[in-house]
């Protein structure tokens, strides 16, 4: 009886969430109608101009020929417990703070970006920022450090 | 002998728990306290739900078109359900979807700890840089998701619209 209520009038309240908020939404055109939601939509990974995806294969041949730079987005401390081989550390949100390492790399080098794996979107992220600078060959390696420390590939960890 | 002791104690609990549970001042306090907190975090999420769509973003739970539409309706429902617990209208709806909202945010909060994100809450500002999550946010969060049970199981309904109105309607009848 106590949930059966709670469950019925619960669905009217959610109901009626759901046009207050599509209705002022649309009429203040904020949020999904703001045109900036809209820009963004077209920016977004997927289209024409976002860096390619490149497999575990693809990655250790690219790591073997030694020309590619691996950037690392995932947070400093999940990279100080283990990286792959010779990989440099870009965490998303530190971005701005590390100008100077960006400036050292040329823009025509081919940059793999890389972070935890499926579950995390910070490589798709950090690679469009990258693009976005003008680093011309950025490519990313979706299946991240999961993929490569469960294929025992080179990798380094740094004493805590 | 070890029997007998451990039956007491739960009795004991659950008259304790009965009393409180049928307390009229009680559950207007909860009420009122839980209904002016879900109104006051609403309104930032309400008023911006591109930020607050950021905000879920953060957490990397839900593909981008979800937690937009999901930032469309969340504030919508919290200022609902905030209203709702103030003047006592739905009230056992409200209590209940309060302790759902709670008992997601808490969870989302965890996987995110868990998964090592250094990002802000969005709880009740959309500020970035403001109000990061913790492990204080989720004891927080549980000590609020406990007095939404407790409404939620309140038996007590005195000092309500719903309550007024029914007893308005019992006058005329007689």
């Amino acid at each position: 009886m106590r949930f059966q209520q709670a469950l019925r009038e619960a669905f009217w309240l959610g109901i009626a969430a759901v046009f207050l908020g599509f209705v002022y939404t649309a009429s203040t055109e904020k949020g999904v109608f703001s045109r900036s939601f809209t820009e963004r939509k077209n920016d977004a990974p997927g289209t024409v101009s976002s860096p390619a995806m490149v497999s575990l294969d693809q990655a250790k041949t690219l790591f073997d020929g030694g020309d590619a730079l691996f950037i690392d987005a995932r947070h400093e401390f999940d990279y100080k417990l283990g990286h792959i081989r010779s990989a440099i550390n870009i965490p998303l949100n530190s971005l701005d703070t590390r100008q100077d390492v960006l400036s050292t790399i040329s823009k025509e080098r081919l940059i793999i970006v890389y972070c935890d794996g499926a579950e995390c979107n910070s490589s798709i992220e950090l690679s469009a920022k990258l693009s976005a600078f003008g680093f011309s060959n950025v490519k990313i390696f979706f299946g991240g450090w999961r993929e490569w420390e469960a294929a025992k590939f080179p990798l380094e960890r740094q004493p805590q | 002998m070890e029997g007998v002791g451990s039956r007491e104690i739960p009795f004991g609990a659950a008259t304790a728990m009965k009393h409180l549970l049928s307390n009229n001042y009680l559950s207007l306090l909860t009420r009122l306290f839980l209904g002016t907190l879900f109104v006051i975090s609403s309104i930032d999420k309400v008023a911006d739900p591109g930020a607050f769509a950021d905000s879920i973003n953060n957490y990397k739970l839900f593909p981008p078109i979800l937690t937009t539409s999901l930032a469309t309706v969340l504030g919508w429902l919290e200022l609902l359900c905030g209203v709702s617990l103030l003047f006592g209208i739905l009230s056992r709806g409200s209590s209940f979807l309060v302790s759902l909202m709670l008992a997601v945010f808490t969870l989302a909060v965890f996987s995110a700890l868990v998964r090592g994100l250094d990002i802000s809450c969005g709880c009740f500002t959309q500020d970035p840089a403001a109000d990061k999550i913790g492990w204080t946010k989720i004891v927080q969060n549980l000590s609020l998701l406990g007095l939404g049970l407790f409404l939620f199981f309140s038996d007590t309904n005195k000092f309500t619209v719903e309550a007024y109105f029914r007893n308005k309607q019992l006058d005329d009848v007689r």
